[in-house]
This record gives structure tokens, sequence and C-alpha cells, in this order.
């Protein structure tokens, strides 16, 4: 494929995920902090819905063999370290890699901030790239998959769990709808916002669903 | 289930499956998974190297600014906010400043403050996912819906330092 047709490609399919991603409302920060603090679930609920999607699409393109799956390298060190500074950006910024770009669209001004300094971080990961290869690419297990771990076909392993998941799914929307999760302005604020944060008592744990 | 595209929110789950059918065009047309984190790499690359041109001598940057991938990453991105930006003025959730969550969680009144905030989590963000080599798209969505043990691990650390992190924050 040409890049611009790969262009053309990517546009579309990214003003499908900017519209899931604007319409589901996991792109707001209160749903990401709100994730983080066991408050509200969205986040967890697509996410977990865009896995076990993935791995019974990815069954099928596999089983009927039209696609090559790219699974990544299996990498510890760098999987562990870098993972959990990627999950302290997260929160810190309000948005995941790919849902900054859904808050700039919908106009949050710090989004703006945020991807600037995006930017800046990949551009020195870039400059310290060749120095810390040596020890983030140190110890490799290869490729690791749990269906090669299992000595099992992928799609042996990838519908099963695929449907542990949408059990799993199952049981939280019946704990947790995910309406109740959505709050007053679809922001992930459910409880109501005391007269001034300092104000709130400590204790305040509960929460009013609307 | 039908689609309203003028309503303020959806289901999580059709959202998510619309999310992970996004794996069949990525697959068949483009030879990838879905993630959104290299094209950080793609952008700041191109747009550093502009100022040091030897940024391109890496390997690395080398690597990430050639190929209809790379690109096909960052038009996906791009199409994200178009995508968002549309879906919000169809269903009148435009946004203006930053989200009220900030004052509760940290204080922080003006947007000053909330810029700097955004630019330091953006940065250990990215610097976090190159590491990794991948964020919650690339190791997440595509990841473990590959099977993947080291994504797997990646996505237990992300849950572990973004929970550490917001637990330090007061409850939203």
């Amino acid at each position: 494929m040409t890049v611009f047709s790969a262009i053309l490609v990517g546009l579309a399919m990214g003003v499908v995920f900017g519209f899931a991603l604007e319409k589901s409302r996991v792109f707001e920060p209160g749903m990401i902090v709100g994730q983080m603090q066991f408050r509200n679930f969205i986040m967890l609920k697509i996410f977990l819905t865009a896995v076990a999607t993935g791995l019974v699409v990815l069954s099928a393109l596999h089983g009927l063999g039209v696609v090559k799956l790219h699974p990544k390298a299996t990498l510890y060190a760098a999987d562990l370290v870098g993972g959990a500074l990627l999950g302290i950006g997260i929160s810190i910024a309000g948005a995941c890699p790919g849902t900054v770009f859904a808050q700039i669209g919908v106009g949050y001004r710090d989004a703006w901030a945020t991807l600037t300094g995006g930017l800046c971080g990949a551009v020195a990961f870039s400059y310290l790239q060749p120095a810390l290869a040596p020890y983030l690419l140190s110890g490799a297990a290869g490729t690791l998959t749990f269906d090669g771990l299992l000595g099992l076909p992928f799609e042996a392993v990838a519908l099963p769990f695929a449907g542990v998941l949408v059990v799993g799914l199952v049981w939280l929307e019946k704990l947790r709808s995910w309406r109740s999760d959505l709050g007053k302005h679809h922001d992930g604020l459910i409880s109501e916002a005391p007269a001034r944060a300092h104000d709130r008592p400590a204790a305040a744990g509960c929460c009013s669903l609307h | 289930m039908s689609l309203d595209l003028r309503a303020p929110a959806i289901s999580p789950y059709v959202a998510g499956i619309a999310i992970g059918l996004l794996q069949i065009p990525a697959f068949l047309l483009i030879d990838t998974a879905l993630g959104a984190s290299s094209s950080y790499v793609t952008v700041g690359g191109w747009l550093a190297s502009s100022v040091d041109p030897a940024l391109t001598g890496i390997d690395y940057v080398a690597k990430h600014l050639q190929g209809a991938k790379n690109w096909w990453q960052v038009a996906l991105v791009v199409g994200i906010a178009l995508g968002a930006l549309i879906s919000s003025r169809l269903s009148r959730t435009v946004r203006k400043g930053f989200a009220p969550v900030w004052r509760r969680a940290v204080g922080v009144s003006g947007l000053g403050g909330r810029l700097a905030m955004g630019f330091a989590g953006g940065f250990v963000m990215l610097f976090g996912a190159r590491i990794a080599d991948g964020c919650t798209s690339g190791h997440g969505i595509s990841g473990m819906a590959q099977l993947a043990v080291g994504s797997t691990v990646a996505v237990a650390a992300m849950f572990a330092g973004g929970i550490a992190t917001a637990l330090l924050m007061k409850r939203v």
C-alpha cells in the first residue's frame, strides 16, 4: 500500500476511533482518574470489550489464514518499567496516548500541553534509545504468547479467553451499570461537587449515583 | 443496538466493539495492529530533526520516519481528533479550558497550572510507552488480543502505576 492510501485508511479508521472515544466518554480525564481510583469503570469496560472483540476478530482472520499476528517481543524489564511510567503519566495527564487526540478534538485546551509533553517525551526517549537499548532489550525471552506457552492453536486460547472476558463484563455491568458511571455532565464525576474541594471530609467515601 | 450520533453518551460495550473491529482493517489493509504511541516518535522525530538533523542518524528514529505503517498511525491519531470533534459537535458536548476533575483531584485552579501538569504527564506517559514499546492501544487493546505475554505484563504495570498515582490524588 502506498503511503498516501495508508494515510486515507488511517484517517477513516481514526474518525471511527474518535467517535467511539468521544461518545463513550472514556476520553474524559474524570473517567481515567475515576477508573484508577475505582470510582467508575467505563475505561475498564471499553478496554476489556475491545480486547474480547479483538480476540474473536483475530481468531477468525487468523483461522482463515488471511492475517499474520504481530505480538510484541517479551521484554520483562522494559514492560514493567515502561508500563509503570506509562500508567503514572496516564493518571497525571488524565489521558492515554490515543485519547489525548480526542481531548483536543472536543476542545480541552490542556490536551495540547499533554500532546507537546508526549512529543518531547518521545524525542527524549529517541535520543536515549541507543544508550538504553542494551538494558531494555537484555534478557530477551523472545516473543512469548500464552497460546505458544500452552502449545495450543491461537484460536483455542483466544476464544475461551474472550468468553471469560464477556462473563466478567456481564458481572461487572450487573455490579455497576455503565449509565451510573457517566455523571451528570458525562465526564465521569459521579459524586456531587463539594462547595470547596478542601472542605470535603476525608470520610466522604460514599457517592450519590444519578 | 441503535446508534444515535447525537446522543451525548453511548454504551461502553458498543464503543469497545467498534474499537475492536478496527483490528480488521488494521491487520488486513496495513498488516499491523491498532496502536497510537509510536506516532509520537514519528512526528516528534520529524519536528526535532528540522532543528537537529543528526537525530535521523539514530536507527530508532529513522525507522519511525519511513514506511506506510508509521504515517498510517499518524493519520489514525489525527482522525481520532477529527472524529471526536465531529462527535462532540453533533451531541453538543464541546469542552472548554480543562476538566473540572483537576480542581477536585489536585486543587489546580488556573489553566497555567494544568498546562504544566499536562505537559509533565504527557512526557512521562510517552517516555514510558516508548520504553515498553507500546501504550494502552498497542499493548492493551492489541497486545492482549494477540495473547502476548509481554503486553499483559505491561498492562498490569500500567494499571499499577496509574492506580498508585491516582490514589495520591484526592478522591474525585
